[in-house]
């Protein structure tokens, strides 16, 4: 009888251990499956709320930013149609962000690379003028330089100081006037700092600074 | 008392800033210094160019416009000469227009020892003057190449620089505006 009773026990043990832990692995699922829900609800949630203000232009977000903002949002695998919606909008807005950026680089590039030519262009004429072995040749060459600006009347200002942040400048001339002052003085003593130029390519306005 | 006290604390804060933003660093008043001694030097170019019998006319005027330029509106050059012991004075054209027509066959002017002999000062106008003083060797040269006249001359000019600005390109542009003034002899030798 005894025995019977020790078997029956080790059964219902066995019934309520196993029940147990069935029941605390049902648990755990089931919290890990909520903890995912709720981690891809947030993640759904920032992905339309960062895609909406790229869209809306309401971040501060370099263009390098919000393209790495995105790739992270993609990188999710959110399969979420709204989500999905919006990033095909960001995506073509910042392609043509990204190719308007590169517009502007590339023009910027061509920009500097013009200046620094025209730089080296009108340095190498300047010393030339100064260097001319007759008053006839000097005069060509002023001609020819000429031809690069708007008119002959074009402002040259001369920096001779940037001392304390803020440039001293000599009493500005004219392209005409400084030229004819290489002439003059056999010297060039003055280097480009910067050249501005009107809607034809013609220089408009020069600023130089003393060497 | 302490309330006088804080007034003159204040002022005397005011009148320092103000007296700071008068004063120019070295850096820039080493420049102008610099900017002036170039305007001397320019001249001295500009008289060699007028003075050579080798220059065209057109040429010489249109330097002689260059170097007016460089002076005051109302300012002379002393003109001296061994063989007499006046001083005579003109107006930048006049002299220029003199010294093209001497009456030489060839002409040398050299100028050299370009100094301050008083450093530029500010004025309470705002105007800083100095005075430079220059060595002027010249000679003169009959038709045969034979050197007929030769003297040298000490010369102090007045120079004066100021802050001014302009309008260029829609933009004020501060710049030192350095001016000539008077250019006095003041001895003149036969070295």
């Amino acid at each position: 009888m005894k025995s019977k009773l020790t078997t029956i026990a080790m059964i219902l043990l066995a019934v309520f251990v196993t029940l147990g832990g069935t029941t605390s692995c049902k648990s755990k699922k089931r919290l890990a499956k909520e903890a995912a829900e709720a981690e891809y609800k947030s993640k759904v949630e920032q992905a339309v709320k960062d895609l909406n203000a790229i869209l809306d232009d309401e971040t501060l977000w370099t263009l390098e930013e919000k393209e790495a903002r995105v790739q992270t949002i993609k990188d999710w695998n959110l399969q979420n149609a709204e989500v999905d919606d919006l990033l095909f909008q960001v995506e073509k807005k910042l392609a043509r962000e990204r190719a308007q950026k590169n517009e502007e680089e590339r023009l910027r590039k061509e920009a500097e690379e013009r200046a620094k030519s025209a730089d080296v262009m009108l340095e190498k004429n300047f010393r030339s003028i100064a260097n001319s072995s007759s008053t006839s040749q000097a005069n060509r060459l002023i001609n020819e330089t000429m031809d690069l600006f708007e008119s002959p009347n074009v402002p040259v200002l001369i920096i001779i100081s940037q001392a304390g942040g803020f440039n001293d400048y000599d009493r500005p001339t004219t392209i005409e006037k400084y030229l004819n002052y290489l002439k003059d003085q056999k010297v060039s003593n003055n280097k480009v700092n910067e050249i501005k130029y009107n809607d034809n390519g013609k220089i408009n306005e020069l600023e130089l600074i003393k060497k | 008392m302490k309330k006088i006290l804080a007034t003159l604390a204040i002022v005397l804060c005011f009148a320092g800033i103000a007296v700071a933003q008068d004063e120019l660093s070295f850096e820039r008043k080493q420049a102008i210094d610099s900017l002036a001694l170039e305007k001397v030097r320019d001249l001295s170019k500009y008289i060699k160019i007028v003075g050579s019998k080798d220059t065209p006319y057109s040429e010489a005027n249109r330097v002689i416009d260059r170097a007016e330029e460089l002076f005051m509106s109302d300012a002379e050059i002393g003109v001296s000469s061994l063989h007499s012991n006046q001083i005579q004075y003109y107006r930048v054209r006049k002299y220029f227009e003199r010294l093209m027509r001497l009456n030489y066959d060839r002409v040398e002017i050299e100028w050299y020892n370009i100094e301050y002999v008083s450093d530029l000062q500010r004025q309470p106008d705002g105007t800083y003057v100095g005075v430079i003083t220059i060595f002027q060797t010249f000679r003169g040269y009959d038709a045969e190449g034979n050197m007929v006249y030769k003297d040298t001359t000490k010369k102090d000019i007045t120079v004066y620089v100021k802050r001014k600005e302009t309008q260029i390109g829609g933009r004020t542009i501060g710049f030192w505006d350095v001016l000539l003034g008077d250019m006095r002899v003041k001895e003149t030798t036969n070295k």
